[in-house]
């Protein structure tokens, strides 16, 4: 008895690490679904953008809750900013880089039907997701009522050519 | 049934193996269906050690002494939930519950990550799948629980010491803790040999981390309190070698939960979270070493036993395999940015792991001393309690103080004007609770009292945070579930003052003394009065029980008794001691009864009054509820990251 389910077990363990052969004998493509070179650059920008907007995000809420003095958060928001616009600018420029180079790839192809006129309504162009919220975070608070330290003081009072 | 047991182990082995060959060609040449096939191995491999362990606990439960593991470890008149708790009461039967969380976790992270991170879970197949192999084999060919003999009439029994409740849970709890850091280590390695060393790997076993770091927490607490009621000596922490070795990758792993935070914030310390890692894994299976080798003299120790060179071995080739991945790798896992100011979050996270890690290998350098000497000597040297305490003060004290700084700090950078402006209300109590400490005599003890006022800094910090947040957000609620890590992690804090608080309570403050009495006669300590009342002798079936009867006036009104078991399976002597806990003032009296004579009445005692003990055994619930917060699923969280990942997918 003992030896019977030790066999079956056997049976039934060779039979499921081969199932992934057995399912597709053969196949065209066998490649392991890794990330190319461009997700892998993707993914570190979407990294950096959300690491941005955390710390952004961080900023506001430590400002709003006492920790952070004006000073120190005006300091640290212009940069933080820039940060943002820079990762968000960088993945716009990595999909449109993206984009051209498909498109430069693609063979020449038959131009994509147009419907007639009279043939329901034009297609609804599909939603754009936010970038919004960052990790780690719930919804962004709303920016802190700081006065803004421009222009600076020695600015202000250069004379008008 | 036997056969049935070692055939399953035998093919969880080939599983294993299969794992780590197929798993390593596949990621190499980046076949798909191999890689498939090698995942679904390591699924098998979890079910054929699951089939091996239902047939150890059928035959512990039916008592079938046929197995000689079974008849070494429980008898007949060994009540259920003690027989089944003799599965990891044994080296062998440990080993197995070992392989079997190992491979369930392993199966469960490769499953729940494969479709987001199909490049990096083809390289930890392999990795799990090594060290599966590993256990598999020493199961195998080295330390089987189904070896067979003829059956006798009845088994050894347990050891008296380890029928106990806590004994239950205690071991479980700590080998999902050990083989739990199996997880982010093999994550690791995995993001290593992919050569995608981005963020996706800390995403993935983040809390699996946390999970891990808790259960060895929580597991090291249920083994202290263990310790306090069973092995009778009137502490709960012993620095004993086993002790330490779940201490240590505790320590490493809190320091990992910490720089990770760093990296996912600024993307620094990429080497040093690879390096953390792997020590919390390194010292997981070296702990395991230190169990079951018998380099060392410990009461937790297994007997000594061929499999601890296996493990050393293991131990030196995985330490081999992960310092040469981090080299390999050393370009890929450049810092990118720098530290801003050494007065930011960052900064104090940083501090906090130089103490973390400094108090590991200090732990580590007493535990290895005496083998040291040994080699080098010719004599094994022990280090005594002295050396671990002050090592305790100093790097534990600092770092509950850094406990209560670096949440009040932000991240990037703060001025010494701000930081001194947030730190006045935290520092204003710590002043006054010093001040009236020092006043109700806690003075007598400076550790003591620095102990106790950097514990009224940390809960005074976290209040203020708390008290900021909610202002902030409108509800505490919203606040802990808007970042849940974070504000879990605040709760965790909070253990770890009562924690300080009750260890600092107890051994400070604590008073003790041995006394010899006849029936009759009295002694008072710390508000209590004990009078001798009768000695007894009760045979039970299990065992005869010998006890002194005290009557205790004072502080509380009752009786307490203390003495001896004598266990008739296996043959061996059991101290029972007597406690009495005050919940309002979270002290024990604690009676340790070393010599009950019969004939001439006379008992030597020993009398400990241990004030604020409770509070350690209080921490492990509010451990334990931060450890729950933290690791509470977040929703928007995983839809994040499933955005983040989409394309990866397509």
């Amino acid at each position: 008895m003992t030896i019977i389910l030790g066999i079956l077990l056997a049976a039934l363990v060779v039979l499921v690490v081969a199932l992934p052969f057995l399912r597709e004998p053969s196949v065209e493509d066998d490649r392991l679904d890794a990330p190319g070179e461009d997700e892998v650059r993707r993914l570190g920008l979407v990294e950096e953008r959300d690491r941005a907007l955390a710390a952004l995000k961080e900023l506001e809420f430590d400002h709003r809750a006492g920790k952070i003095g004006d000073e120190d958060y005006r300091e640290l928001v212009g940069p933080l900013r820039q940060a943002v616009a820079g990762a968000l600018r960088a993945i716009e420029r990595d999909r449109r880089y993206v984009q051209d180079m498909t498109a430069f790839e693609t063979p020449d192809l038959p131009a994509e039907p147009v419907p007639p006129p009279d043939e329901g309504s034009p297609p609804v162009p599909q939603p754009v997701t936010e970038p919004y919220p960052p990790p780690d975070e719930g919804t962004l608070p709303a920016p802190a009522s700081v006065p803004e330290p421009y222009p600076p003081p020695d600015e202000a009072t250069l004379p008008q050519e | 049934m036997a056969d049935l047991g070692r055939a399953a182990l035998v093919v969880s082995l080939g599983l294993s193996v299969y794992a780590l060959v197929a798993g390593t060609m596949s990621a190499r040449t980046n076949r798909r269906r191999l890689a498939a096939s090698a995942r679904n191995a390591l699924y098998c491999s979890f079910g054929s050690t699951l089939i091996a362990a239902i047939v150890l606990a059928t035959a512990l439960v039916r008592h079938d002494f046929s197995f000689a593991y079974v008849a070494a470890h429980t008898n007949r008149t060994l009540p259920t939930a003690y027989t089944l708790s003799a599965f990891w009461g044994g080296q062998e039967g440990s080993l197995l519950l070992w392989l079997l969380v190992l491979t369930g976790y392993g199966a469960l992270a490769v499953a729940l990550n494969r479709k987001l991170m199909r490049d990096l879970t083809a390289w930890v197949v392999p990795v799990l799948g090594g060290i599966a192999a590993f256990f598999g084999f020493v199961l195998v060919a080295v330390a089987s629980p189904f070896d067979t003999q003829t059956a006798p009439l009845d088994g050894a029994g347990l050891t008296p010491s380890l029928q106990n409740p806590y004994m239950v849970a205690h071991p479980p709890m700590l080998y999902l803790g050990y083989v739990g850091l199996s997880i982010p280590f093999a994550f690791a390695a995995g993001a290593m040999l992919s050569g995608h060393t981005d963020e996706r790997w800390i995403v993935a076993t983040r809390r699996w981390t946390l999970a891990a770091w808790a259960f060895l927490g929580f597991g090291q607490l249920l083994g202290a309190h263990w310790a306090y009621v069973e092995v009778g000596w009137g502490g709960y922490y012993a620095w004993d070698p086993v002790e330490n070795a779940a201490l240590m990758p505790w320590l490493a792993a809190t320091a990992f939960l910490h720089s990770v935070m760093i990296q996912e914030r600024k993307g620094m310390l990429k080497v040093w979270n690879m390096v953390l890692v792997a020590l919390a894994f390194e010292l997981s299976v070296f702990g395991t070493f230190l169990t079951r080798s018998g380099v060392v003299n410990s009461i937790h120790s297994f007997a000594k036993s061929p499999i601890g060179s296996w493990f050393l071995a293991f131990v030196v080739l995985s330490t081999i395999f992960s310092l040469v991945l981090i080299m390999w790798r050393l370009p890929l896992l450049k810092a990118r940015t720098k530290l801003e100011s050494a007065l930011s979050r960052e900064a104090a996270f940083l501090y906090n792991n130089l103490l973390l890690v400094a108090l590991c290998l200090t732990v580590l350098w007493g535990v290895l001393f005496p083998i040291v000497t040994q080699l080098v000597k010719g004599e094994s040297r022990t280090i005594g309690r002295p050396y671990y305490d002050f090592f305790l003060r100093a790097f534990g004290l600092p770092l509950l103080l850094l406990m209560g700084v670096g949440p009040l700090i932000a991240w990037r950078k703060t001025s010494v004007r701000a930081l001194a402006r947030t730190l006045a209300w935290p520092l204003v109590v710590t002043v006054a609770c010093g001040i009236a400490l020092a006043f109700a005599g806690a003075g007598s003890s400076k550790p003591g009292l620095i102990a106790y006022t950097f514990s009224a800094f940390v809960l005074a910090s976290i209040v203020l945070e708390l008290v900021r947040g909610t202002r902030v957000t409108g509800s505490v609620f919203t606040l802990i579930a808007r970042n849940r890590r974070r504000y879990g992690g605040y709760i965790v804090h909070a253990a770890i003052v009562l924690l300080a608080i009750g260890i600092a309570g107890s051994s400070a403050y604590g008073r003790s003394k041995e006394v010899r009495l006849i029936p009759g006669q009295s002694t008072s300590i710390g508000g209590y009065t004990l009078t001798l009342r009768d000695v007894r002798r009760t045979p039970t079936p299990n065992a005869i029980e010998t006890r002194a009867v005290f009557d205790v006036s004072g502080r509380w009104h009752g009786s307490l008794s203390s003495g001896d078991n004598q266990y008739f399976f296996p043959p061996e002597p059991s101290r029972e001691v007597g406690i009495k806990t005050s919940w309002l003032r979270a002290e024990d009296l604690y009676v340790i009864a070393d010599d009950v004579n019969l004939k001439t009445k006379v008992v030597y005692a020993k009398i400990l009054v241990k004030p604020l003990v409770n509070l350690i055994w209080i921490a492990g619930i509010v451990f334990l509820l931060g450890s729950a917060v933290a690791l509470w699923p977040d929703a928007r969280e995983q839809r994040r990251l499933v955005a983040r990942l989409a394309p990866a997918r397509a």
